[in-house]
């Protein structure tokens, strides 16, 4: 246990950029965080609060202000350039685009640190590339050129060129940025197993908090004043996650592990039903700035009925009864009356 | 990527060319000489001509071997500084070379005018010229390189490299306005850039210059193809950048510097030629891609030379204006062949 605890720690950091003499634009300070072995960290927080400063503080591309990271209980000054690289990886969220630039080249970069000055792979560099490239499902990929792929596909390349370098941290700026959804949760989910089968420490910074809740073991929130970092789970119960977008109307929803919106209500409305139709119809509802209760509060109500595969939404109101066949309709019905 | 049977085929062809197109470049010329002569002085060293030997000792070898070493080091300083700006269309003056040179080269040749009464340029010799193309070039290498060291951002470094040549160019204008006729022409000639007037002594100079600065690009392959995919991961890779962005500028400076001094700025080599080895041997990894340009360098500025002195007539063509006419259509070729150019 002691020794997991050793891979990164960072204590009384301050990042930000360095202006004029002693000036300093400070982004972020007093950061105190931990990383153990085969865990996966999700960095989380709005934007322009400093993550990627953060993240790059972490892998040597920036020198912190103050304060100091300490890999394997020693400071980055203490490795030289290479062993350093070994230790340590980096995707950016820069897309490289290279003309003619194969996959396994791409990848085999990654052996730069373990390579002679010509860069020339040996036996074992390539196999370890190949490696790599099997790791993160690309083997077949090898020989086509990088911006022939797609972006969930160039994304998984990136990740295998840090396996290539065979670093025990690996830090990535916004995997997911450009993903679609099922490829945002592959990513991620392909994280989560290398932390696991490959025993390292992966911080990635993210938007998709829902994901990150699924897959992270640990998650650095950085909050106005402070980082906070726990289970996802942890951070959920103690309401820490309420309070990254203080000064908007989102709201956790601790049930459900996400955000919403919060809005003000004027009218209330009921709903008869049950199932997703009952749920989807609710949401619909909400969108409208409806106020969902209990059956017999207010005067208007919707009632959901089925019968076989069809579903009829009845709007009743005092007398009136209209019917809907599709939720499209119910709304547009009630957006003019909200109108007059 | 192409298998290792099609680059070695690829590799026994260029060099045939290139050792074609060089014989080539020294039997064509205003005086024709006939063929088999010609190989019997290159591979014997006898013949029964002697004033072949001589044209073609003084001036045939010179000239081809100066399009040679000059079509080696532009392309490959051209490749460099592609790799180096992430840049399609930078090339080996994009530091400000060229410019620096032609500064010298206008300070001698225009300002001499208005100090002194001396009207011929030829009392001032090569050597004056070149001296003075590369203490101004060097000049300017000095700045990009205090500079480079200090910039973080490349693109800085490009923008500044771009408003050095800006401003040299500016002053020669100046010179250009206040110089008499005849130093103008001389000052226009040297602009056109010449293969022909490299003397077999100063040879001496500029081979090894451009070997040295072409050893240095070899070392420096690793650290190019780090740079390839942007100076972040570069960096995170193990590479120490600043020290490599140095020595890349340096070779390039040696490379394009040297050949600026002995032939004036030859344009269009440097920027279309590694263009052409990227499309043919379709690859970025520069341990293919850095012998490949400098082969094609090599074969296109031979071309380029045969063409220029227009074989049967005792008249030359300004080498600048055939590099650029060979070179506008490859560089419109590649644009509307992937129109999307991308970084390099």
């Amino acid at each position: 246990m002691k020794e997991q605890e050793n891979i990164i720690h960072i204590s009384n950091l301050e990042i930000g950029y360095p202006i004029k003499g002693n000036i300093n634009n400070t982004l972020f300070n007093n950061i105190n965080l931990a990383g153990s072995s085969g865990e996966l960290i999700a960095l989380v927080g709005k934007n322009g609060i400093g993550k990627s400063t953060l993240l790059r503080n972490i892998s040597g591309l920036q020198e912190p202000l103050k304060g100091q990271i300490n890999y394997f209980g020693k400071l980055k000054n203490s490795y030289s350039r290479t062993d350093f690289a070994r230790m340590v990886s980096f995707v950016s969220t820069e897309i490289v685009n290279v003309n003619n630039l194969s996959v396994f080249d791409l990848v085999s970069l990654g052996r730069f640190p373990h390579t002679n000055w010509l860069g020339k792979l040996k036996p074992e560099d390539v196999n370890r590339t190949a490696r790599a490239l099997e790791m993160v499902g690309m083997s077949s990929f090898s020989r086509k050129h990088i911006n022939e792929i797609s972006d969930g596909e160039r994304q998984r390349v990136m990740i295998a060129r840090t396996l290539a370098q065979d670093s025990k941290i690996i830090v990535l700026d916004e995997p997911t940025a450009f993903l679609d959804l099922p490829n945002k949760y592959e990513i991620i989910h392909l994280l989560n197993k290398l932390s696991k089968e490959e025993n390292k420490t992966i911080i990635f910074s993210t938007h998709d908090l829902n994901i990150a809740i699924q897959e992270a073991d640990k998650i650095w929130l950085m909050l106005e004043d402070k980082i906070a970092e726990g289970a996802p789970e942890d951070l959920i119960l103690n309401e820490t996650f309420n309070r990254i977008f203080e000064k908007s109307n989102l709201k956790f929803d601790k049930l459900k592990g996400d955000f919403k919106m919060q809005k003000s209500h004027h009218r209330k409305i009921g709903i008869y039903g049950d199932g997703p139709h009952f749920v989807w119809t609710k949401k619909a509802l909400e969108r409208l700035n409806f106020m969902v209760v209990k059956e017999n509060e207010s005067g208007q109500y919707i009632k959901i009925e089925k019968e076989n595969n069809l579903c009829k939404w009845t709007l009743i109101e005092d007398k009136n009864i209209k019917e809907f066949s599709s939720i499209y309709d119910l709304s547009i019905h009630l957006k003019l009356q909200l109108k007059n | 990527m192409l298998s290792k049977r099609q680059y070695f085929f690829l590799w026994i062809l260029l060099s045939f060319i290139l050792i074609v197109l060089f014989i080539f470049d020294i039997i064509l010329g205003s005086v024709r000489l006939p063929f088999f002569d010609v190989l019997k002085i290159i591979f014997t060293g006898q013949t029964d001509h002697p004033e072949y030997a001589t044209i073609i000792y003084k001036f045939r070898i010179p000239k081809a071997l100066t399009a040679l070493f000059a079509g080696f080091a532009l392309s490959v300083s051209g490749l460099q500084m592609q790799t180096v700006f992430k840049n399609p269309l930078a090339g080996p003056y994009v530091l400000g070379i060229s410019a620096g040179a032609s500064l010298g080269v206008a300070l001698l040749v225009m300002g001499l005018s208005t100090f002194t009464v001396v009207s011929q340029v030829g009392v001032l010799g090569n050597w004056t010229i070149v001296l003075a193309a590369w203490m101004c070039s060097g000049l300017i290498l000095f700045l990009i390189l205090a500079v480079s060291m200090r910039v973080k951002d490349i693109m800085t470094i490009l923008i500044l490299g771009i408003m050095f040549g800006s401003a040299t160019s500016a002053v020669v204008s100046i010179l250009q306005y206040f110089s008499n006729e005849s130093m103008l022409k001389a000052f226009i000639v040297w602009t056109m850039g010449s293969l022909g007037g490299v003397s077999l002594a100063q040879l001496k100079v500029l081979i090894p210059s451009v070997v040295i600065g072409l050893l240095l690009t070899f070392l420096l392959i690793k650290a190019l193809n780090a740079m390839m995919v942007g100076e972040n991961y570069a960096k995170s890779m193990g590479l120490n950048v600043r020290s490599s962005r140095f020595l890349i500028f340096l070779s390039t400076s040696l490379l394009a510097g040297s050949i600026t001094a002995f032939c004036g700025p030859i344009g269009f080599i440097g920027i279309a030629v590694p263009h052409i080895a990227r499309m043919v041997f379709k690859t970025a990894n520069h341990k293919i891609l850095l012998p490949g340009t400098m082969i094609f360098g090599g074969i296109v500025l031979l071309f380029s030379d045969i063409i220029s002195q227009l074989p049967g007539y005792d008249k030359t063509l300004p080498i600048n204006s055939i590099t650029a006419l060979v070179g506008i259509p490859i560089v419109i070729w590649i644009i509307i062949r992937n129109q999307k150019i991308t970084a390099v």
